[in-house]
């Protein structure tokens, strides 16, 4: 535990002591801003069935800020160590290589929710500032979040495995970004194609596509299934990642 | 100190240490000395826990590196080659780091930075980050953190790699200092540097273990005691015939020098001492004579002789 702590605090420092903590911050409030605005001026509008949380969530803004946060939170968490050969002196200190790799990803996670952080606030201060008497729902802001972590900690253990594969951050980034948006696509795509598919396979889709989820759970719906879902691939991934970096010790 | 029973590491299609045995006792400082890609950072690897022996086994100070690697990686500090750091972090910052990674803490740990600081003389740059050191300060950042855990047993990958001379000679003072209270395993290709900070050396080549023993030892053991240099007045292939013909000599060559003498190498055997035979050949033939110089074997010569078969014979 106390090995854990250490790791995971040196990791958090690098983030907040490099600019890219900050750039991702500054790039996910500006873009979940723009996100924010359009839902209120599709709200003063004209009247919707959907709230401002489910807006905000949902937009084209949200998405174009969503997926870039994965491959720069995690590029640089294995890639950098094995360039820098500071693997090694790492992993002959009495720690073992998963707990390397639990420290590492908690932190990842840890920063992920701080970047979502603001966001958050905008509700808060639409209400403080404007006056107006909107109500913010609560199970739909609740609901929002919770998709939010539960996606993040899969694409993030997908942007670990990237990490772990390679030396070089940036086809660690791009590989994390392909599949991420890959697995994202999934559900896009068949949601166009909808009339064509045969429901057995909708039925899957649903089941798979984060597009699904992210429409449930901003609606304050709380669906066990993707919870489970979410959580299994994350701990897939991590095992997965757990054999990539125990490989390369084996045959590097 | 260290007990290594026939460790071995396969790679895809070929060994890169191949069954190797020997011991390292305590209070010894041993270097492994080999060519690029003779298997010494495979085997420091193994002994640190870095990587799992494909076969054959291991033990640090009693514990085996596989099956008791944390209770074994305690008793190493280990500076891998060329010195991974953290380039982000500051020197001081890092040795902490590492510190607590081996389970120090307070005020103990906040004393013996300080202390490896002063031994490794990096207390200057103790607040510059990493990234900014040359790499003679980075090497010695390298080695405070491998000594900050107070480990018995240093190991360390090519200690004097791309450092200057200064500072090479820098790193083998501080060598010879902490082996007097530190079992000290190094590798290095470097034939000098062996000669001048080790008890003991391990000649190692393609994987395989060529000999061991003190420097002087080794040059002991070598096939010929050294070359023998003349500088006679007389033909070339005369004078070659005539030294070539001496009991227990291996190899003569002679060519002329600028000024019409000529110059003849004679190489003997380790056992036999050709100088006064060789005088008495020049006397009968009544050459004129200049120069009669031995040159001993180095070890040089004894490492050049085990690992480059091709050309010994």
């Amino acid at each position: 535990m106390r090995i854990l702590f250490i790791l995971s605090g040196k990791e958090l420092r690098a983030f907040f002591l490099s600019p890219v903590a900050y750039v991702v911050i500054a790039l996910v409030m500006v873009l979940t801003g723009f996100s924010f605005k359009a839902a209120l001026t599709i709200l003063e509008r004209s009247s919707s069935e959907w709230s401002l949380v489910l807006w905000t969530y949902t937009s084209y803004w949200f998405w174009l800020s969503y997926f870039p946060i994965f491959p720069l939170v995690t590029m640089r968490l294995f890639s950098e160590e094995r360039k820098l050969g500071t693997m090694e002196t790492l992993l002959t200190a009495p720690v073992r290589t998963w707990q390397v790799l639990a420290a590492k990803y908690t932190a990842a996670v840890f920063f992920y929710i701080i970047i979502w952080l603001p966001s958050v606030l905008y509700f808060l201060l639409f209400v403080g500032i404007t006056g107006v008497d909107v109500v913010i729902p609560r199970g739909e802001l609740a609901g929002s979040l919770l998709i939010l972590l539960l996606s993040g900690i899969f694409y993030l253990a997908v942007g670990c495995f990237a990490s772990a594969l390679t030396s070089n951050q940036i086809v660690a980034g791009v590989m994390a970004f392909t599949l991420c948006l890959m697995h994202f696509l999934l559900g896009v795509f068949s949601l166009n194609l909808a009339g064509n598919l045969p429901a057995e396979i909708m039925d899957m889709v649903t089941y798979i596509a984060p597009h699904y989820h992210f429409q449930r759970f901003t609606r304050g719906l709380i669906d066990t299934r993707p919870i489970f879902y979410y959580l299994s691939l994350a701990a897939f991934f991590l095992f997965l990642t757990h054999q990539v970096l125990e490989y390369r010790r084996w045959r590097a | 100190m260290i007990t290594a029973e026939k460790l071995t590491k396969r790679y895809v299609g070929r060994s890169a240490v191949d069954a190797i045995s020997f011991e390292v006792e305590k209070g010894e400082v041993v270097g492994f000395l080999g060519q690029n890609g003779a298997g010494k950072t495979s085997t420091l690897r193994m002994l640190t826990g870095y990587m799992p022996p494909t076969s054959g086994s291991a033990t640090v100070a009693g514990y085996d590196v596989f099956h008791q690697s944390l209770q074994a990686r305690r008793q190493i500090g280990y500076m891998p080659e060329n010195v991974p750091l953290y380039e982000d972090m500051r020197v001081k910052e890092y040795l902490h780091f590492m510190g607590r990674l081996h389970g120090m803490g307070g005020k103990q740990l906040a004393s013996r930075t300080g202390e490896v600081m002063e031994l490794c003389r990096i207390s200057d740059v103790r607040r510059k980050m990493i990234a900014s050191l040359s790499k003679g300060y980075r090497q010695r950042v390298g080695m405070a953190a491998a000594l900050v855990h107070e480990p018995p047993l240093l190991i360390m990958d090519e200690p004097t790699n791309g450092l200057d001379p200064n500072q090479i000679r820098q790193v083998r003072s501080m060598i010879r200092s902490l082996g007097e209270e530190h079992t000290i395993l190094l590798s290095t290709h470097i034939l000098p540097e062996v000669e001048a900070v080790c008890d003991r050396v391990i000649i190692i080549d393609k994987g395989r273990i060529r000999a061991e023993g003190t420097p002087g030892d080794l040059v002991a053991t070598l096939r010929t005691a050294g070359t023998l240099f003349l500088e006679v007045e007389a033909d070339p292939q005369e004078a070659e015939c005539a030294l070539a013909r001496l009991d227990g000599v291996r190899k003569v060559n002679s060519h002329r020098l600028a000024d019409g003498w000529t110059k003849v190498e004679v190489v003997a055997e380790s056992k036999i001492d050709v100088r006064a035979a060789a005088y008495a050949v020049v006397a009968a033939a009544g050459w004129p004579l200049r120069e009669l110089v031995l040159q001993k074997a180095s070890l040089e010569d004894a490492f050049v002789e085990l690992t480059d078969i091709d050309n010994a014979a």
